[in-house]
């Protein structure tokens, strides 16, 4: 079964996530329709 | 892809802000960011699986290869012109892996060398065009 993506939803804080763990971050816009 | 990124999903009708900033007009548009938040790449609507898999490891590349990591991005583009070959975004990773190579080797036949695998594998590409003038470089 595939894995669950866990979506953060604050840049600010995914900033700090990706210098702390050395990673980029892929933010993507969505809209419901 | 979870050991290179951190997945954000940003609601277009609820952070007009982040909308604003990164001049969003349209759904889905994936950004590829570096930690202090600066872009590298973007794509605008649904691709198929495989070429999806293609942009992000293409931006992951872009990324490295902005931020002066080549040998990082070199990997990046030869894993899409190994296993998407056949995706849009081959060309490009193969104009961009030329420029890396030549940014690591300050040799300039390495650009020539690019134009040649463009010509050959993807003729009517943009990117091919893009690299065309390297056909002056002698040698």
């Amino acid at each position: 079964m595939a894995k669950q993506i866990q979506w953060e939803t604050s840049l600010t804080t995914t900033k700090g996530r990706a210098k702390k763990e050395k990673k980029l971050i892929l933010m993507d816009f969505y809209n419901n329709l | 892809m979870e050991n290179s990124f951190i997945p954000l999903q940003i609601d277009f009708n609820k952070n007009k802000a982040l909308v604003k900033r990164y001049s969003i007009k349209w759904t889905p548009t994936v950004v590829i960011l570096d930690q202090d938040g600066e872009e590298h790449h973007r794509f605008v609507g649904y691709l198929p699986p495989e070429d999806f898999i293609a942009q992000i490891i293409l931006g992951k590349g872009k990324a490295e290869f902005d931020l002066d990591h080549f040998e990082q991005a070199m990997q990046c583009f030869q894993e899409i012109l190994v296993r998407f070959p056949k995706t849009e975004g081959a060309p490009e990773a193969q104009y961009y892996l030329g420029v890396a190579k030549y940014k690591v080797s300050h040799d300039p036949k390495e650009l020539k060398l690019g134009l040649g695998v463009l010509q050959r594998d993807y003729p009517n590409s943009e990117w091919t065009k893009k690299a065309q003038v390297y056909s002056l470089i002698p040698g």
